[in-house]
């Protein structure tokens, strides 16, 4: 450790910048899970929730902190025609977050071919996936469990995963998905 | 003080090639610097480092590196990367090659959130750059989701923030208008502001939002010129507004007065310059500017002239060149300091004194002028010796009488080094002095047979021989021009030594004095080892020797055939493989017949453009077959060829009477001669089992019986299979009286059946007819456009007595242009003197038509055009025609049309 990263261990300013990626189908709240974390991490002073989120178009840079963890999250676009840029920032990631709309049955088998081809990749091996099933305030909601069920989660090896149901829209949910990767991504 | 100036810019000169030897990025490569932006991807940014290869990248690409598809791709997608780094000069890097590598309009578009983030960010260096980006990238779609905070950030208090929406502005207004001329109390805030800059770009935006509404624009002006802008530039916009609405509104009828003279006269006094110049030079641009007008903007001119600055030179001396030409009497104040500027260390400046001095300079003072410019020449480029002898030329032209002085200049810059486009200009000058100054001639040709003698271009040593050709033999003595055209027969290459057969030959033919011996220069010409040049002297030396001893008479140029029948009947000729020889008797028939008509040149300007425009020479080849037939030869010459129906004039192909896919194939088109029209068809059959005889087009008038008389029909003895054969009828047409037609049309012919076993055909056929479409015959047929150089001049000679005037609505059009074109395509005529190029926006225009009405008669036409509101257009034509009835003709044909 050089003698710089130990002055500021010090003042308790340095953090450790990790990259984050967060994808899922459209609509499916993920810059509306952001919004919400930057909100809880003290980002963004009073006001509450800006605005209303507007479809991402390509994708956006968001930071917050959380702990001694400094979060660069890269929010991608979820619309079909930019998917396939999700696989352009795969290998700065240290971790995935995918987010799942609980309510879209319907789309829960488009979601889990998008996670499949992920899984696959060989720049994510061994890198945590995080997934929300979101929107779990939807009375037409499925269970996290039906989710993992119809993402078929067990049946991931090669990466440490964890599924938290949450609602962008209070927040419940996200601390507790935060805490997860925060503790993997500090060992 | 000019030292000064030398030294310091040489100083400068040193330092930047240092500065080249330094510079970081020279010689870098394309190559390299793609491997290093991979640094790009990393996950820890190194912001300095990632700055500096955009700048590399950035260098490439305006060296005029250029990067492929993939290239281009791969550098964009990792530098969306980089909006992770909260850098800001970093920040600054990503718009910039952003904006310069734009993949595809696809590609580009996933950095909008990015940038919209930015653009809401609370770091104003962010947010007028994110804007500035995301309206160049931004499609329609995403416009109407931006625009809200566009619009705010066109009054953002943040000077940088606003001059960028202001500017995003002008490029928007290109993709949306609409949404940009809702900004318009926004921009008019904006105009207020107090940073120069803002106030500039406000001010060009809230004009192009208001332009095309005249009195807005009006209205803004007058509000304007009362109280100064802060920024000059923004001023200087102002002037030039008013000159635009000074152009557009009429002066004042009682006064005299200029609407906003005043204004621009107080700009003159200005503290800055630019504003000073702006307002000199919209001055002096002034549609019929007077002198008194031009006085106070001619002084602070001159005030400038003596700066010691030579950018405020240049551009006083620019000024005053424009006035030299429409009013050099304005200005003879000026000649003193302009002729001390001819030692200028600029030589632009010091060419541009010159040549307004010519243009201000009076008879008395050109010698001494002349010798300071000879001095001159030696030292500045051939661009610039261009624009000297150029202005030599037009004074030569103003005072003929000191022909010899300038004439000699001519010929001492002839001597002198050059390039071709330097030497081809003073060759024209010459050339033009020789032609229209009498008196200069000899010596002219004297120069210009010197320059021939060490000349390196060979198109000037042809010219000049073509032109010694023609006018030596009329000289006083043709015998000493010769020698130096004999030299190049024994000096120059191929095409230069056939010229020069050519030129001697015009000599012999010319001068009875000199044909024996040009005779024996021919004779050795003929030992020449190149075809042409053999030829050319074999032919001129039999011309010679059947020219009668005493005679004297010019060489017919081989050319003056009209080319397209004398091709047409060697083709003919070819074909035939008769085993008399060609005879060109045929043509030449034919072109005396055209020679000794007064409606020659009207005809051949028509066949001449017909050429330009055919792509298919249908109307060509039915003009040949006409003029190589001797039963039309008595109507005179072909004024005008044209397919059957007006709403196709100028189309040349031939137009369809059946329909496709028929048993027989027949096309018509016109030919209008003086007082007759012969229709020409041509007739095809498609069906091998037949044969069609004796076959003709019956034509009866269902209108226009009154004006046109049958005088012939022409059968056809067979229709060939697969090929055209033509049958004709001729109409006389009575003078004087409307031009218009209808002809119905049936073709007539025999048919005999081919019998299938013997392949004779039967001996006895049947007669059958087919009902061809009409045939239109409009007045647009009897006009052909002709271009006047001096429009006003012909028009004058009009009388006035058989002008015609008439208002006409053309409904609501797109554009004048579209009017215009509308209009001039029923007529058939040629604009003049460039009046069909319409200004941008403009809400009137005039426009001069000029043409031939068959016989030769001229007709003008003015016509205004004017765009009310709802853009419903008006137009006033104004006709004057050698006869009346020609002149309402035109108005008939247009308010028929
Ligand atoms: N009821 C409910 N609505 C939510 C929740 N999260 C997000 N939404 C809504 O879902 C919509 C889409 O949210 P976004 O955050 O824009 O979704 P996204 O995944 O970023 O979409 P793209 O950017 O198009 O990929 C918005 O109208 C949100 O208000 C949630 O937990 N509960
Ligand atoms: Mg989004």
């Amino acid at each position: 450790m050089g003698y710089f990263s130990w002055f500021f261990g010090l003042m308790g300013k340095r953090k450790t910048k990790v990259n984050i990626l967060i994808v899922g189908l459209d609509n499916s709240g993920k810059t509306s899970i952001i919004e919400r974390m930057k909100l809880q991490s003290g980002k963004v002073p009073k006001g509450g929730m800006p605005q209303e989120v507007t479809p991402t178009v390509g994708f956006s840079v968001d930071e917050f902190s959380k702990g001694s963890l400094s979060f660069t999250v890269f929010d991608m676009s979820g619309a079909g025609r930019y998917r396939n840029l999700w696989e352009r920032h795969f290998r700065e990631a240290a971790a995935v977050v995918f987010v799942v709309d609980s309510a879209d049955k319907l789309r829960l088998c488009v979601a889990k071919d998008e996670l499949d081809a992920m899984l696959e990749s060989s720049e994510l091996l061994g890198k945590p996936f995080l997934v929300f099933a979101n929107k779990m305030d939807l009375p037409t909601a499925l269970s996290p469990v039906d989710v993992a069920q119809g993402l078929s989660l067990d049946e991931i090896e090669a990466h440490p995963w964890q599924i938290v149901p949450s609602n962008a829209l209070d927040g419940s949910g996200l601390q507790e998905g935060l805490d997860w990767l925060a503790n993997f991504l500090n060992k | 003080m000019a030292d000064g100036h030398a030294e310091s810019s040489k100083k400068r000169d040193e330092e930047s090639e240092e500065g080249l030897d330094f510079s970081p990025f020279w010689g870098i490569e394309k190559g390299a610097v793609l491997q290093e932006a991979r640094c790009f991807n990393e996950s820890q940014l190194d912001a300095r480092r990632c700055q500096q290869v955009i700048t590399k990248l950035l260098y490439l690409s305006n060296q005029g590196d250029s990067f492929t598809k993939v290239e281009a791709t791969e550098v964009f997608f990792s530098v969306t990367k980089l909006f992770q780094s909260s850098d800001s000069n970093l920040r600054r890097m990503v718009y910039l090659i952003i904006k310069e590598i734009c993949p595809s309009a696809d590609e580009v578009i996933i950095v909008t959130s990015s940038l919209m983030k930015d653009m809401n960010s609370k770091i104003d260096l962010y947010r007028s750059n994110a804007i500035r980006v995301l309206c160049n990238i931004t499609d329609a779609g995403l416009l109407g989701q931006i625009e809200r905070y566009l619009k705010q950030a066109v009054v953002d208090k943040n000077a940088t923030v606003s001059s960028a929406a202001l500017v995003s502005g002008h490029h928007l207004l290109q993709v949306n208008s609409e949404i940009v001329k809702r900004w318009s109390s926004e921009v008019q805030e904006a105009l207020s502001s107090k940073n120069p800059l803002v106030q500039y770009h406000a001010l060009g935006l809230l004009h192009r939002i208001k332009q095309n509404d005249r009195l807005a624009v009006s209205k803004l002006v007058t509000q304007l010129s009362r109280s100064p802008l802060r920024s000059s530039l923004a001023q200087c916009l102002v002037i030039r507004y008013v000159a635009q609405v000074i152009k557009d509104t009429k002066v004042d009828e009682v006064t005299g007065e200029r609407p906003f003279f005043d204004f621009l006269e107080s700009c003159l006094r200005h503290k800055s310059e630019t504003v000073i110049f702006e307002a000199a030079r919209v001055i002096i641009e002034l549609n019929e500017v007077t002198t008194r007008e031009l006085q106070p903007a001619v002084t602070v001119l001159q005030l400038f002239l003596s700066s010691s600055k030579p950018i405020l030179r240049f551009a006083a001396i620019r000024a005053l060149n424009k006035v030299a030409m429409n009013n050099p009497s304005s200005m003879t104040n000026c000649n003193i300091d302009m002729e001390s500027m001819i030692s200028d260390q600029n030589r632009s400046i010091a060419t541009l004194a010159i040549t307004t001095l010519l243009k201000t300079g009076k008879e008395s003072s050109i010698d001494r002028l002349m010798k300071q410019i000879s001095t001159f020449m030696t030292d500045i480029q051939d661009e610039f010796k261009v624009v000297v002898v150029e202005a030599i030329q037009e004074l030569c032209l103003k005072f003929p009488h000191k022909h010899r002085i300038l004439m000699n200049f001519l010929s001492n810059v002839l001597r002198e080094e050059g390039g071709f486009e330097y030497k081809k200009t003073i060759v024209d000058c010459i050339l033009c002095l020789v032609k229209s100054i009498p008196d200069a001639t000899e010596a002219g040709l004297t120069h210009l047979s010197e320059f021939i003698e060490d000349c390196e271009f060979t198109y000037l040593s042809s010219q000049v021989l073509h032109l010694l050709g023609e006018l030596g033999p009329s000289t006083a003595d043709p015998g000493k021009y010769i020698r130096y055209i004999y030299n190049r027969v024994i000096l120059e290459n191929a095409t230069i030594r056939a010229s020069a057969v050519c030129a001697l030959a015009n000599f012999g033919s010319c001068s009875v004095a000199l044909r024996a011996r040009v005779l024996t220069l021919l004779q050795r010409c003929l030992y020449d080892n190149d075809d042409e040049v053999r030829d050319r002297a074999a032919f001129f030396l039999s011309v010679l020797r059947t020219i009668p001893e005493t005679d004297s008479e010019c060489v017919e140029d081989p050319l003056i055939y009209p080319l397209a029948p004398l091709e047409a009947s060697l083709r003919q000729y070819l074909e035939n493989t008769g085993d008399s020889a060609f005879d060109l008797a045929v043509i030449n028939q034919i072109h005396n017949n055209i020679a000794s008509h007064p409606d020659m040149h009207a005809s051949a300007f028509d066949c001449s453009s017909m050429n330009i425009s055919s792509t298919k020479n249908d109307l060509r080849e039915s003009e040949n077959i006409i003029t190589s037939r001797g039963e039309f030869m008595s109507y005179g010459p072909i004024f005008k060829v044209s397919s059957y129906s007006s709403s196709v004039v100028n189309s040349c192909h031939a137009v369809d009477l059946t329909e496709a896919e028929t048993e027989y194939k027949v096309t018509c088109t016109k030919h209008i001669f003086k007082e007759h029209i012969v229709f020409h068809f041509m007739c095809s059959n498609t069906i091998e089992d037949q044969i069609l005889e004796n076959v003709s087009v019956v034509t009866d008038p269902i209108e226009g019986i009154e004006v046109f008389a049958k005088v012939s029909t022409i059968p056809l003895g067979t229709m060939p299979l697969g090929q055209f054969g033509s049958t004709f009828v001729s109409y006389k047409r009575a003078q004087g009286l409307h031009p218009v037609a209808k002809m119905a049309c049936t073709l007539k012919f025999t048919s005999k059946e081919i019998d299938p076993s013997s392949g004779e055909p039967e001996s006895e056929g049947y007669e059958d007819e087919y009902t061809l479409e009409d045939i239109d015959v409009t007045v647009t047929d009897f006009l052909t456009g002709n271009p006047l150089s001096a429009f006003r001049k012909v028009w004058d000679t009009l009388p006035i007595e058989n002008e015609k005037v008439g208002d006409y609505s053309l409904g609501t059009r797109d554009s004048l242009g579209e009017a215009l074109e509308a209009v001039v395509g029923i007529l058939g005529m040629a604009a003049c003197e460039g009046s069909e190029v319409i200004a941008p926006h403009a809400r009137s225009h005039t426009t001069l038509l000029s043409g031939f009405f068959v016989g030769g008669h001229s007709v003008l036409v003015q016509l205004n055009l004017g765009m009310g509101p709802s853009n419903s257009v008006a137009m006033k034509l104004i006709v004057r025609a050698e006869k009346p009835y020609i002149a309402d003709m035109i108005h008939t044909l247009v308010s028929e049309a």
